[in-house]
């Protein structure tokens, strides 16, 4: 790759773009994730204590969690919990990214796409709060649903997990429906035509030929929609109520109101460490290899 | 059983354009149909109508006299082979085989069954555990025929099976598909640009153009009796003198061809003098022969090409420019033909075919 960079700028313009890329990821992404992991392994001590005797490596920030029930709970109900905002996504996105790829016409297509992602423009926050108002006890969803008969008094969608599940699967969903519909894409539709033709029902012909063959996408989509919902901190901020909290709030306030940087950083690999370990055995049981991924 | 399909008053049209122009046919119950027309003459979307993937514009297809509007493509009986095959790259041979009774809820031993009898048919034993990767274009060609097979249809579709294959193997699956359409007495629709295939195989052959049916009739008759202007252009090589009707009687017809002269050929259809038509005249029919006798074409020679059993001769007519071939035997093959050379060519007028009509 180098050499094609040289053959086509010239070799010390190659080299300084090859340099600026190493002092990039060297500067702004390595040394302060080595630097959390420096922490991660040391004490939360007075900054006069700092270097002094009791400043020595040891895993007891990552013992912490396993001591503290509350946390070790919200931990696991975290896991849990991204799984089914997962699931919960991938359900709403395949029929979306089905139709996308294989059923509208291209101009149908476009608009929906666009449709789709113009509400990426606005900010995370924004539109996460819009929907705490629509779900409001007091929201329009609640008087639209009396309005029609279909409850008698408001529902308080915001107390339970309901809240956080709707708006992370709107908040990831595009990360679901990009990987499904270019897997889709890609899917022959003589391939559907041909199952059809030998008697599959529609069921069938996703169940075997369709997901079989977008199971790469459906999996990168599951991948990138559980690492976010894992690591995600606005919308349970906003949508969750006490009983839903999420463990990226344990760290944040580990970090910014415990202000003890050393347990939150054990934290915050604890959740990527086992996030990571998580995703690779569901790999392993669908049979998915990064390669699959990659493509 | 009843097998026949019936394209009954059919019409496709998407959005303005017209795919398939009002059509009325009946296939017979375990003939060997084929479809031949240029691409983008509509043969396939013809298929997708009886297979189901397209409901006609109007009209209705009846397979067996029973109407299929109601019925879904995965209900039909009918079974396709796709012009890329559509083999699923994710299954091995046998279970791709095996899809179709497998969708049924065959048992999974009644089904190896099925797939070792079919794959034996195409001559690909032991091939059940490969992967659809690992085959040849052949290999994969048979597979897909057998995978068609398996689940008993009445009426087999097959979109240009054979496009992909080089020649040789081309003319060898040519062969097998007669033989397996006799074995089973399935009702073949075969779907083809390539003349050579429709003729050989065919009971009957559909030639269409733009989305119209020219002329549907036997191979032989197709041959030598085209009835419109696109059949006798497309349908072998042919010569084709552009005239007026000078003069009709019976079957035989005189062309008033201008520069050319006038030039006798037979009919099928009732022409009337001073009509435009055109008069047919395929290059193994011109033979060698004086000048100014009847019939007689007079051209400069421009190249000669041996094709081993015949030597193909391009020619330019003296009258009007106009390019023609003739075919030569090999030992009809004189010293005095060479490029350049002027010579006289002509013809029975029982074997030159006159059509109203100037243009495709
Ligand atoms: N779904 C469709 N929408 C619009 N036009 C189509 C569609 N399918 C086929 N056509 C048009 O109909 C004509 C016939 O197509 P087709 O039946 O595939 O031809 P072929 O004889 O090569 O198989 C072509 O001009 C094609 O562009
Ligand atoms: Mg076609």
């Amino acid at each position: 790759m180098f050499k094609q960079l040289c053959n086509r700028f010239g070799t010390p313009i190659s080299v300084g773009i090859a340099a600026l890329l190493l002092v990039w990821l060297i500067a702004l992404v390595i040394l302060p994730q080595l630097l959390m992991v420096d922490y991660s392994f040391r004490p939360n001590l007075l900054p006069s204590e700092i270097g002094g005797p009791k400043d020595s490596y040891s895993l007891v920030n990552y013992v912490t969690l396993f001591n503290n029930k509350i946390h070790l709970g919200i931990f696991f109900k975290t896991i849990w919990s991204s799984v089914m905002v997962t699931a919960l996504t991938l359900v709403v996105s395949y029929p979306l990214a089905f139709y996308l790829a294989k059923v509208a016409t291209p101009k149908q297509a476009a608009l929906c796409l666009l449709l789709l992602i113009i509400p990426f423009w606005i900010n995370e926050i924004l539109r996460t709060f819009s929907w705490y108002i629509i779900l409001a006890y007091n929201g329009p969803l609640n008087a639209m649903l009396q309005a029609l008969g279909l409850i008698d008094r408001p529902l308080r969608f915001l107390s339970g997990n309901g809240g956080v599940m709707v708006g992370m699967v709107y908040a990831y969903i595009l990360f679901m429906i990009f990987p499904l519909y270019n897997a889709l894409e890609s899917l022959d539709a003589n391939q559907i035509r041909a199952a059809r033709n030998l008697g599959a029902s529609w069921a069938k012909t996703h169940l075997r030929i369709i997901i079989p063959h977008a199971k790469p996408g459906i999996a990168t989509g599951c991948i990138m929609t559980f690492m976010l919902a894992a690591g995600s901190y606005a919308v349970p901020a906003l949508l969750g109520s006490p009983g839903s909290r999420w463990f990226t709030q344990i760290i944040y306030n580990w970090f910014f109101e415990g202000g003890n940087w050393n347990q939150g950083a054990a934290y915050a690999f604890l959740l990527l460490i086992l996030c990571i370990g998580f995703i690779g055995l569901v790999m392993k049981v669908f049979k998915v290899g990064l390669g699959d991924i990659a493509k | 059983m009843d097998s026949s399909v019936h394209l009954d008053q059919i019409v496709m049209r998407f959005g303005d354009f017209t795919a398939v122009s009002r059509t009325d046919l009946k296939i017979e119950s375990g003939e060997f149909f084929s479809f031949l027309g240029p691409s983008g003459c509509g043969k396939t979307t013809i298929l997708n109508m009886v297979s189901g993937f397209l409901s006609p514009t109007e009209g209705a297809i009846r397979i067996g006299g029973e109407d299929m509007r109601n019925v879904p493509a995965n209900k039909r009986p009918t079974s396709m082979i796709f012009q890329n095959l559509a083999l699923f790259p994710l299954m091995t041979v046998a279970e791709n085989i095996e899809f179709g009774l497998e969708v049924r809820g065959v048992a999974r031993s009644e089904r190896k069954k099925v797939s070792d009898r079919l794959l034996n048919l195409v001559a690909l034993p032991d091939s059940g555990k490969k992967k659809v990767a690992e085959l040849s274009g052949g290999q994969k060609q048979r597979i897909a025929i057998a995978r068609a097979l398996a689940v008993e249809p009445r009426v087999l579709l097959l979109d240009e099976p054979l496009s992909a294959l080089d020649l040789k193997l081309r003319q060898h699956m040519r062969t097998e598909l007669k033989e397996i359409q006799r074995k089973t007495g399935i009702t073949f629709i075969y779907i083809t640009h390539d003349q050579g295939e429709a003729l050989t195989m065919s009971d009957r052959v559909a030639v269409m153009s733009a989305g119209k049916l020219q002329q549907v009739a036997d191979p032989m008759t197709l041959y030598r009796y085209p009835q419109t202007v696109f059949a006798a252009s497309f349908v072998g090589e042919n010569n084709k003198l552009t005239g007026k009707v000078s003069s009709v009687e019976d079957d035989r017809v005189s062309l008033d061809c201008g520069p050319l002269g006038q030039l006798t050929g037979t009919t099928r259809q009732s022409l009337k003098v001073g009509e435009e038509a055109c008069l047919f005249v395929r290059p193994e029919y011109l033979r060698r022969c004086e000048a100014d006798t009847p019939q007689s074409l007079r051209m400069t020679i421009n190249e000669l090409n041996f094709e081993g059993s015949f030597v193909m001769m391009d020619a330019r007519l003296h009258a009007n420019q106009q390019g023609v071939r003739v075919q030569l035997n090999t030992d009809a093959y004189m010293a005095d033909l060479t490029p350049g050379a002027e010579v006289s060519f002509n013809y029975q007028p029982s074997e030159a075919i006159v059509v109203g009509g100037a243009h495709v």
